[in-house]
């Protein structure tokens, strides 16, 4: 097991460097010169005065120096958590990703939380009673739920519980001007999450139900399980205990990889509610050009992506015995 | 085999040896007495068997030929913008006519997205799609009294009363809901114009009032206060008409308009579109000036003499003596194509404006042509949805296909080497492929977007977001065929192959290839519907395809706001609903082939 996990980390370091070298590529390919932004408020009235300072500029960002070494310096600067300078925010970029971190987080989790507590027992009964009316009339609503893009999800919310019925605000994360204790500050920002929240988990139903379905039916075909049965277990225990473990293996999988999924796809969600999360402020640097914080961003969606795979091949190796094998 | 076919099969044979004897079962071959369907055929049939996915495949279908063939009809202009025609309700109605004013219309005056119809009994009728404000300002009935003339402009409306009295209503921008003081007095009104932004009154001592959007419009009267006859307003001009048949420029700056052609002569009517004006003389010739756009100076032959003339935001029409119309000009909505029946009808006065015409005939019926409405409503500037709709699906359903194809051909070819070869080669494609899979997608997208996509041209940049989509979506396909070659490998034809000493190669393209097709079409077809998902959602965030280039998801771009989810829900409802059939459609049509193809996919 150990060998294992030490192969996944190598190899995972190694998927990291690609990245970001890709990365580096890409931030290079930005149309502008960093040297002449950085040195912008120096008067162009003396040419030679300004080229100094152009050089000085050029040597002090290292752009002087081959793009190997650029590189280099790049990531240990970004290993270091030194995500540089925020034009448009005048902050540093690692103090702006704090808070719309923390909001980004929560509404991920949450909606992995509630949607799994939904899917998973709907896809169970779904198994258990397959072709009947019921899993029919879900299988079909699935499908219109995975075809329907989050932002008609969120048209279509807002339409009827933001604008006709008025139960939830239009978007936004607070109340302007609301004041009050803790407890009633989280509430009114709770508030303002609600309907975001609702249409994320609405919008992820569709394929979850569709794959726990499919593993528990897969599961519930397996021999075992007509053994369980023939020693006379109850139902109750045949599903839950003997089927659903089994199925449990290709679900981990897939709420890992959905996981990361939605961390990129809340971008639509927080962009429409205007929630201040790192999806928002992606959109807001790129339309601002400010392309330090983007990069931060992705460097941090990166990790995330990394960091996921690695839970995946280890959970693997927890739920799976078969797997340390190899 | 179905239980029928299997039941017609036994009673044809009972029946031909009732009738031939014991012979002829001889000669039945193998296949005749037990039917054998290729693969094919049985995919086709458990296909057909599925209702579901038939129905979706309908569906698809009509909106595939819809959207491919369309455009060669509804043909979109990148560049079209029209601001009076902006966020128009569904309609087909703007020209029709209330059935009581059918039979004594006195007359018509037309504003931009409504129309104002005057009764011979002096009734005001309004219809098309007349904004909230001006329905809700208008003045009652009672309370004008017997109207005697309208006017209509942009979007507000002038009506005079038997006793003079000037009523003004609508949109209140410029002041033009309420009468200024120096018109409030006056009673000897004559005629009253509005335009875009503006009114004017002419009274029967030839005087000529005006108020409205005064920066556009910077109306001077001077030297001719006291022989005016008739004035017309242009979108940025207003030209007279004296008493003695000569016009006039009633500005102080000089543009287009106020370079009056000198050899007018005695002018007995004058009409203005938007940016032209047009004169005709008292010997029925018709001349145009001013800034001459969408071909409106090309008059056509016209047989007799004009006596009148009206004219739309970019057309005019004429009627001579005998009573014959002529309309030339812009003919986007079909509004200077004079329908054959109004040619041979008797004409005795013609209402144009903006985008519609309403012919009166001598026997006092109402006919009309040009711009009915716009079937789904129009756009926040103005564009008609349905075009765009029909548009933005072509290029939609494009950005789907090439991604889809570029990434079926990276995902086969990868996934079969890995396959096949293993070993090695196995390992490093299968890390390549975890690195593309671990992209975030979306932040990816957007950023490539953004910085490779501003600058380089649209047209490249509609194929950049197809490159995305397709480099960036082969890892599951890709995992599939791998798998399936795996399991394929091993079977005996691929020894048998080898034995014969064919390439290896060859050998997974053409011999085992084959065998794993149904997976690829089927994730093909599924992957088709979310590349077009992804790239709405690029396109709605602003990183794909961008204006004026229509797709699905960037006519949604300009719905983000509660102001248009609430008041131009065809905005955003169309386009949704569109997108989201289609993608269910081809889903369901997935799952169907999937179902169809394996049937124990079913049974699981």
């Amino acid at each position: 097991m150990l060998k294992y996990i030490a192969k996944r980390i190598l190899y995972i370091i190694f998927v990291f460097f690609i990245m970001s070298i890709i990365m580096f590529g890409i931030f290079k390919m930005v149309p502008g010169d960093p040297a002449a932004m950085a040195i912008k408020d120096v008067p162009k009235t003396d040419p030679v005065v300004y080229q100094q300072k152009y050089d000085a500029a050029r040597e002090r960002l290292g752009l002087d120096k081959p793009i190997p070494v650029q590189y280099v310096s790049w990531i240990t600067k970004m290993l270091s958590g030194d995500f540089g300078y925020s034009e448009s925010y005048r902050n540093d970029v690692i103090n702006i990703v704090k808070e719309p971190m923390g909001n980004t987080i929560f509404i991920n989790i949450f909606n992995v939380v509630a949607a799994l507590l939904i899917t998973i027992p709907l896809g169970i009964v779904q198994a258990v009673k397959k072709h009947s009316k019921f899993d029919n009339v879900v299988q079909v609503g699935t499908i219109v739920g995975y075809s329907l893009p989050s932002f008609i999800v969120s048209l279509v919310a807002i339409y009827f519980f933001a604008i006709k019925l008025q139960i939830f605000p239009v978007s936004g994360m607070n109340t302007p001007g609301f004041s009050g204790t803790g407890w009633e500050k989280f509430l009114d920002k709770m508030y303002h999450f609600a309907l975001p929240l609702i249409v994320m988990t609405v919008a992820s139903l569709g394929s979850m139900t569709r794959f726990v379905r499919a593993a528990m039916i897969e599961a519930l075909s397996m021999d075992y399980i007509r053994t369980a049965r023939a020693k006379g277990l109850t139902e109750k225990v045949v599903i839950y205990s003997h089927a659903f473990r089994n199925a449990l293996l290709p679900i981990i999988t897939l709420i890992i990889g959905w996981f990361l999924g939605i961390f990129g796809g809340s971008v639509v969600i927080e962009q429409i509610f205007g929630l201040n999360g790192l999806g928002k402020l992606l959109y807001t640097s790129l339309q601002a050009q400010d392309y330090n914080v983007v990069l931060a961003l992705n460097m941090f969606y990166f990790v995330i992506a990394i960091v996921g795979n690695l839970i995946t091949d280890l959970s693997y190796g927890l739920v799976d015995p078969r797997v340390k094998i190899n | 085999m179905s239980k029928n076919s299997k039941k017609k099969s036994t009673l044809s044979l009972i029946f031909s040896r009732l009738l031939f004897g014991q012979k002829e079962r001889v000669e039945t071959s193998v296949l005749e007495e037990e039917q054998v369907h290729s693969p094919m055929k049985t995919i086709v049939r458990n296909f057909k068997n599925n209702k579901l996915s038939m129905t979706g495949l309908i569906i698809f279908v009509t909106m595939f030929l819809i959207v491919f063939i369309g455009p060669n009809f509804l043909k979109l202009d990148l560049s079209y913008q029209e601001v009076t025609q902006q966020n128009i309700a569904p309609t087909s109605s703007l020209m029709k006519v209330p059935s009581k004013l059918k039979g004594h219309v006195k007359q018509i005056a037309i504003g931009s997205t409504f129309s104002v119809g005057l009764s011979d009994d002096g009734k005001v009728y309004t219809w098309g799609k007349p904004k909230e404000k001006m329905i809700k300002t208008m003045p009652s009935q009672e309370e004008m009294g017997k109207v005697v003339q309208i006017a209509a402009g942009l979007d507000h409306a002038l009506a005079l009363n038997s006793e003079g009295k000037l009523f003004s209503w609508g949109n209140d921008r410029f002041h033009l809901g309420s009468l200024p003081l120096d018109v409030q007095g006056v009673t000897n009104i004559k005629q009253i114009a509005a335009g875009y932004q503006f009114s004017i009154i002419v009274t029967d001592d030839g005087k000529a009032f005006g108020w409205g959007n005064t920066n556009v419009i910077d109306f001077n009267v001077g030297k001719y206060q006291g022989q005016i006859d008739k004035v017309v307003v242009a979108s940025s001009g207003v030209i007279g008409l004296t008493k003695d048949g000569k016009v006039i420029s009633l500005m102080t700056k000089e543009n287009g308009y106020s370079r009056i052609p000198q050899d007018l002569g005695k002018v007995v009517d004058i009409a203005s579109t938007s940016n032209a004006i047009a004169a005709v003389g008292d010997d029925g010739k018709v001349t145009v000036w001013g800034n001459i756009t969408k071909n409106v100076d090309k008059v056509p032959q016209i047989d007799g003499k004009v006596v009148s003339i009206a004219a739309g935001r970019y057309h005019f029409t004429a009627i001579t003596d005998d009573g014959k119309t002529y309309s030339w000009g812009a003919n986007n909505f079909k509004q200077s194509t004079v329908p054959s029946s109004i040619q041979k009808a008797d004409v005795k006065a013609v209402f144009s404006g903006y985008y519609q015409n309403y012919a009166i005939t001598k026997d006092g019926s109402v006919l009309t042509w040009g711009l009915k409405g716009y079937v789904f409503g129009s756009d926040g500037m103005g564009r008609d949805m349905l075009t765009r709709l029909i548009s933005g699906g072509r290029l939609t359903m494009t950005i789907g296909a090439i991604a889809v194809i570029i990434s079926t051909i990276i995902g086969v070819t990868i996934g079969g080497i890995s396959g096949y070869y293993g070993g090695k080669i196995d390992m490093f494609l299968m890390r390549l492929q975890e690195v593309v899979a671990g992209i975030p997608f979306l932040p990816f997208a957007m950023i490539l977007s953004a910085i490779v996509g501003n600058r380089i041209s649209e047209t490249q940049r509609i194929a950049l977001i197809m490159v995305i989509l397709g480099l960036l979506s082969w890892p599951s396909l890709c995992r599939l065929v791998r798998a399936q070659v795996f399991a394929e490998r091993e079977k005996e034809f691929v020894t048998a192959a080898k034995a014969m000493g064919v390439k290896e190669n060859l050998i997974v393209f053409k011999h085992i290839l084959p065998n794993v097709i149904s997976v690829i079409i089927v994730n093909a077809t599924l992957d088709f519907a979310s590349a077009m998902l992804t790239e709405s959602t690029l396109s709605y965030l602003g990183f794909g395809v961008i204006e004026p280039n229509p797709t699905w998801g960037n006519m949604l771009n300009g719905s983000n706001s509660g102001v248009v989810i609430q008041e131009y829900w065809w905005r955003w409802v169309i386009p949704a609903v569109a997108l989201g059939l289609a993608t269910i459609c081809i889903n369901i049509i997935g799952d169907g082939l999937r179902d169809a193809i394996d049937p124990k996919s079913q049974e699981r």
